[in-house]
């Protein structure tokens, strides 16, 4: 009897703190979800070697061959290589990442047999299920976080010194003026080997210089009637091709900007943790791990890019409702466009959409497949 | 003196049903209610197989109550349906006086359960596995975790990666995740599984240990021989429903009385005993006879029987009242129900 007694004054007390039936979780909850996911050793490996050591080991080969033969190879780094690491391997690199892990995260209590210890707690199983939300975000978005920065580093601290444009080098972050008159001093480089897009009267010869592999001012050998102007008429047409390519030439820059850094790294930030949320509601929904990394897989490699650029008239509105065209809708307009296209986002084959209505839809995602998760979860036998 | 507390409950079963409602039963609250356990017409369906048919279970507090049943009998069903591991398709429950699944949160608070086979993460150590479901558990569980990991000899392997660890040390894990919410309600199903003789005859102490506390376990088990050891009550059930239920020795007397004899003439055992006031069977197997008489027989008859097999002129060497095992006594009632109409 005495024992008895002991132990209702053992609940009363223990109890104290104690809110399991709220849908929300505890600190303790997330912090040993969270150790429980990083001790996934194979998985952290995977997830690492691709977000963090495809990037790592493409930037230190362009080191090592620019130190050997830096006439031979470009600086590893620089504007161009940071823009296309990010929105060609970056992006689609780290949302598999993340969606596998999601996928994970919503499927091993289940198939390990540790879901029916949870549920006996009588912890709340929406509390459950939203402690491995923070717990999947913290460690997708540190990796994402460490690939990006090393790649941050590179782009800055390798970047080239002189601008190579249109296969001429020169300064960089050059004023209209300052380029007018850099194409005066240079107008052999400029005149021969900028682009010319046919306006104007244009009446200077050019040549190939088999020695720069450049063009420049000459007289063909084939074609000998032709007269050369004079030095003035040369500076004019300097001139005005340089104000032909003085827009595309404002894009170009030595080294990314500290805000297209943290652009860009918020919106890759964005698309891990798009797919993350997303996995973790479609592996708690089926409750098998590798069935939901499939299809993840199949969404975001084949699906998206197709359906992100085929115009098909009956399906628009579903096609504007995919998470992956709504994220690269929200790409920093610098960047080359995801999922194909060429040259900046202005040429981009995609589907249009503005930007409220993408942000409006990957809230969507987010609540849904989070409700379905949780739902799931909620209503599933242990 | 808990077996006395379990038989005194049941005599109270009657009197509790007639004048006390579920829903009076949950007002009352966790610590003023007479049972752990309590199920009225609980029913679980799997498409038109009933698992679990309109169960009346009654487990009172501070005992250890054994749970049988044959293979597929809905055992581990009506376990995990108590849990909230699967929800109910009629009937009411409650756990501890608590009402489930509406107050399943406070009820489970002081339940610790093991069902099926118990499974953790293999990738983390014990003692990280226990972390996890302290964690889910309220902020004084974090501080069992040490000696729940002593209580079942798991602290020296705490640390191990629980790929690495046998049946056995499984199943005790498992008794150690329940140890960590300081259960006044532990349900083991099959805790005896993968456990060596060594290992069952622990379990066998850590249970009575428990109940030695005040706790209350319910255990599910095949091993027959282990629950009459170690439980005080048993109910039965077979086809998903609960056929008996009670204090093991009041079940038991409610039993067939079998007298054994050794006698200089087992051919004529049968025809000296026609004619007595009470029915008797007799089976002869090579030299040696048994007569069995119906549930309530005196010791009387078996006086009856030694005085007339002396009169008839038998030399009567031995005359044995076999004592009723729970597993003979399973295997009575089970068989009964099972034979075809």
């Amino acid at each position: 009897m005495t024992t008895a007694t002991t132990l209702k004054s053992a609940d009363v007390s223990s109890n104290q703190g104690d809110h399991r039936g709220s849908w929300l979780p505890t600190w303790g909850m997330i912090t040993t979800r969270f150790m429980e996911l990083r001790r996934r050793r194979g998985l952290l490996i995977a997830m690492t070697a691709v977000v963090v050591g495809v990037p790592t080991i493409f930037l230190v080969i362009r080191l090592i061959a620019h130190a050997v033969d830096p006439k031979v190879y470009a600086p590893a780094g620089g504007y161009d290589i940071f823009t296309n690491m990010t929105s060609g391997v970056m992006f689609i690199f780290g949302f598999i990442m993340a969606a596998t892990l999601g996928c994970t995260a919503g499927s091993v209590d289940l198939t390990e047999g540790m879901f029916r210890h949870l549920v006996v707690t009588g912890r709340s199983r929406v509390a459950l299920y939203f402690a491995r939300i923070p717990a999947g975000l913290a460690i997708i978005t540190s990796i994402v976080a460490v690939g990006f920065t090393i790649v941050c580093v590179v782009c800055c601290v390798a970047a080239p010194r002189t601008l190579n444009y249109d296969g001429v080098k020169m300064p960089a972050g050059l004023s209209s003026a300052a380029f007018d008159t850099y194409a005066e001093g240079h107008a052999s480089a400029v005149i021969c080997n900028f682009n010319y897009n046919g306006n104007g009267n244009m009446n200077v010869p050019c040549e190939y210089d088999r020695a720069t592999h450049m063009g420049k001012i000459g007289v063909p050998k084939n074609a000998p009637g032709v007269t050369m102007p004079s030095k003035q008429q040369i500076r004019i047409e300097a001139v005005a091709v340089a104000k032909q390519n003085y827009v595309e030439y404002s894009k170009e820059f030595l080294s990314p900007s500290n805000t297209l850094m943290i652009r860009t790294g918020l919106w890759l930030e964005l698309e891990a943790a798009i797919g993350f949320i997303v996995g973790l509601g479609l592996g708690s929904l089926l409750g098998q791990r590798t069935v939901s990394v499939i299809i993840m897989l199949v969404y975001e490699v084949i699906l998206t890019p197709l359906l992100a650029q085929a115009h098909i008239a009956h399906l628009i509105n579903v096609q504007r409702g995919m998470v992956g065209l709504a994220t690269a809708h929200l790409e920093p307009s610098a960047l080359p466009p995801v999922f194909g296209g060429n040259g900046p986002q202005a040429a981009s084959n995609l589907i249009p959409e503005s930007r409220p209505v993408a942000v409006v839809v990957i809230v969507a995602w987010i609540v849904v497949w989070t409700a379905l998760g949780a739902r799931r979860m909620a209503t599933r036998d242990a | 003196m808990c077996r006395a507390v379990v038989r005194e409950a049941f005599r109270h079963i009657d009197a509790f049903m007639s004048t006390t409602t579920l829903d009076d039963a949950a007002k009352i609250g966790a610590s003023d209610s007479q049972w752990a356990v309590e199920t009225h017409g609980l029913t679980k369906r799997f498409g038109d197989n009933i698992a679990v048919n309109g169960v009346e279970l009654l487990v009172p507090r501070g005992c250890a109550f054994g749970y049988l049943g044959p293979n597929g009998a809905g055992k581990t069903t009506l376990i995990r349906v108590l849990l909230g591991l699967t929800h109910a398709d009629a009937g009411t429950m409650s756990l501890l006086g608590y009402s489930v699944p509406k107050h399943r949160d406070r009820a489970l608070a002081r339940v610790g359960a093991i069902v099926d086979e118990p499974r953790f993460h293999g990738h983390l150590t014990g003692r990280q596995n226990l972390q996890i479901l302290a964690a889910a558990r309220e902020p004084a569980a974090k501080g069992r975790i040490e000696s729940s990991l002593d209580r079942v000899g798991m602290l020296s392997r705490a640390d191990v990666k629980v790929t690495k660890y046998s049946m056995g040390m499984r199943q005790r894990l498992g008794v150690a995740a329940c140890l960590l919410g300081d259960p006044q309600l532990l349900i083991l199903d099959e805790p005896m599984n993968g456990l060596d003789p060594a290992g069952m005859h622990e379990m066998r102490d850590m249970i009575l240990s428990l109940v030695g506390e005040g706790r209350t376990v319910v255990l599910s088990s095949h091993l027959l021989d282990e629950v009459e050891r170690t439980c005080d009550a048993v109910a039965i059930v077979d086809r998903g429903n609960i056929i008996r239920q009670g204090p093991i020795s009041e079940l038991l007397s409610g039993a067939d009385v079998v007298v054994q004899i050794d006698c200089s003439t087992p051919d004529g055992v049968s025809s000296l005993l026609k004619g007595m006031n009470v029915d008797v069977r007799v089976e002869v197997h090579g030299g040696d006879v048994t007569v069995t008489m119906p549930t309530g027989t005196t010791r009387d008859a078996i006086a009856e029987i030694n005085r007339r097999l002396v009169e008839g002129g038998t030399s009567v060497y031995r005359l044995q009242p076999v004592q009723v095992s729970l597993e003979s006594w399973f295997l009575e009632v089970t068989s009964r129900l099972g034979a075809p109409e």
